[in-house]
């Protein structure tokens, strides 16, 4: 059982073009596997239906060789989740949820949410109405990694947290990740999806558009990428007639981007001893990089 | 076949407005039985109008609250990200549901029986009878009435289309009951409203009539809440 979750031919159509379509992923055991997509792509309609919230109009969806939406129950016993829309039952404190979700987990000891409370310093037994937004998130993160599920579905789940605590968050996800958890997660937040996933699936308009290993862009690249300011226009000039591959041009600011390769790199050097630079910088292929460019150059009907 | 964990919680978020109405009902019959009336006639000045509106907000109101509503804020994903299957939610609200009616009117005509007893210093067994019946009757009206709103709980995502449309529903079938109660000519309405087949002057009569109209309006409550089951099991939810 090598691939815990399996995504076949997945097509849901809402109409007018909304829905997803043809839908094909294949997680395996262990890994952190990420979803992006802008708002309306897809994401959390994928995740309602390895929730078994949603029944397919194509294709299927398993978790460890299980119908999601056949034994959409029985699955929940593996699975912890946090939905896209965070919004409590009522209950008093954050406290008194956690203990009523344990109740349903059938969950005897809270000593785990008592720690990941502690990393995400929390305070559970406050109010759950009077809570701002980031709090009833780390609720909801509490809620979906206390019960120690082998698999996790995370839709969004930093929305409303501050840069520290998605911190916090991504130490939790490579804690998870350590266990030999499998972890499927979908946000529009590149930073937080380039420090935990192994691999990162593209979406637009509800269909895959390209998967991404991350260790192809961790900084791993042969082909860097460097901008150039120089002091003056001729020295700007007399670089633009080198032969390095030249990518970008700012004339009004004496800038250049070039892509070069880690063998040619003295080539470069030689070159810029003798012109007058003002700095040099390397540029890092993000994941960011990597999407704006797929999703730009790729038409999806 | 039930969730323990979420009939407590149902319990718990319904409970303040069943004791309002239960009460508010039982005060009221208490209130007309202690006049010393002959049980014979609180069929005509009470049973007949009050407690079917009365049991009816509390249809309406819990109906929606018990699938809809946390479908339309989302919480039912909490409660369906546990193994607790889509089935068991429906069956423990649909539990909750029909034995708060039952309740409501065991507690009603009890509280009948006791004034009576008190007010008259004493009560046969015939009267206790029809006191029976008729809160038996509001039972099986009110199994038609949430059989009918519990369906449109589980089929709507959003709860304003409960309360129109279910509500609607059981409101109009009121309102057209309550409408031939006045005089000859809006008569006719009786025959296009459920509430018509909770018989009063049979029950009072003592003749049996009334007995297939309560099987009736049992029926439809139970094939309301069999097809509710299978929709909120085979439905898509926006969770």
């Amino acid at each position: 059982m090598d691939e815990m979750i399996k995504i076949k031919n997945l097509t849901k159509d809402f109409g007018e073009g909304r829905g997803i379509f043809d839908v094909d992923l294949n997680i395996k055991k262990g890994e952190v596997f990420g979803l992006v997509g802008i708002n309306g792509s897809g994401k959390t309609t994928i995740m309602r239906h390895l929730m078994g919230f949603l029944h397919p109009d194509k294709g299927n969806t398993s978790i460890m060789d299980k119908d999601c939406w056949k034994k959409a129950a029985e699955l929940k016993k593996y699975v912890g989740y946090i939905p896209g829309e965070i919004s409590f039952p009522d209950t008093h404190s954050g406290m008194d949820f956690l203990k009523l979700q344990a109740d349903y987990m059938g969950l005897k000891s809270m000593a785990y949410a008592e720690e990941l409370i502690d990393h995400l310093n929390l305070d559970a037994t406050a109010k759950l109405k009077r809570m701002s937004k980031g709090m009833k998130q780390k609720i909801a993160i509490v809620n979906a990694f206390m019960y120690n599920s082998d698999i996790l579905l995370l839709d969004e789940a930093t929305t409303g947290l501050d840069p520290l605590m998605q911190k916090s968050f991504t130490e939790i996800i490579k804690n998870e990740k350590k266990k030999g958890k499998t972890i499927f997660m979908s946000s529009h937040m590149f930073d937080e999806m380039e420090n935990s996933c192994d691999r990162v699936a593209f979406l637009k308009n509800g269909k895959i558009i390209h998967v991404v290993d991350m260790e192809t862009i961790r900084g791993n690249e042969k082909l860097k990428e460097y901008k150039i300011e120089f002091n003056n226009k001729d020295d700007y000039n007399k670089f633009s007639k080198q032969p390095f591959n030249i990518t970008r041009r700012q004339d009004e600011y004496n800038q250049v981007n070039i892509h070069i390769w880690d063998k040619d790199i003295n080539k470069l050097f030689n070159v810029l001893s003798m012109l007058d630079v003002r700095f040099i910088s390397h540029q890092p292929y993000t994941l960011e990089k990597c999407f704006k460019e797929i999703y730009n150059n790729t038409e999806v009907a | 076949m039930i969730s323990t964990t979420l009939m407590k919680q149902t319990i718990k978020a319904n409970f303040s407005l069943w004791v309002i109405l239960t009460g508010v009902q039982a005060a009221m019959v208490s209130l007309i039985a202690s006049t010393g009336i002959p049980v014979q006639s609180t069929g005509q000045i009470y049973y007949n109008m009050l407690p079917g509106l009365l049991s009816a907000v509390y249809v309406i109101i819990t109906s929606n609250k018990l699938i809809a509503s946390q479908v339309d804020k989302g919480t039912m994903a909490y409660i369906l990200s546990t193994p607790v299957k889509r089935l068991k939610v429906a069956v423990t609200q649909i539990t909750f549901f029909i034995g708060s009616l039952f309740l409501m009117f065991v507690i009603s005509a009890g509280a009948h029986i006791l004034s009576d007893y008190i007010a008259m210093g004493d009560i046969n067994s015939s009267d206790i009878q029809i006191i029976l019946l008729l809160n038996l009757g509001l039972f099986v009206l009110n199994m038609a009435f949430s059989g009918i709103c519990f369906l449109t709980s589980c089929i709507f995502n959003l709860s304003k289309y409960v309360v129109a449309v279910g509500g609607g529903i059981v409101g109009a079938f009121l309102l057209l009951s309550i409408m031939a109660m006045f005089g000859e000519t809006f008569q006719y309405m009786k025959n296009f409203t459920i509430v018509s087949l909770y018989d009063i002057s049979s029950i009072t009569e003592t003749s049996s009539n009334f007995i297939w109209k309560f099987i009736v309006l049992a029926g439809i409550g139970a094939v309301t809440y069999i097809v509710s089951m299978v929709a909120f099991t085979k439905r898509d939810l926006p969770l």
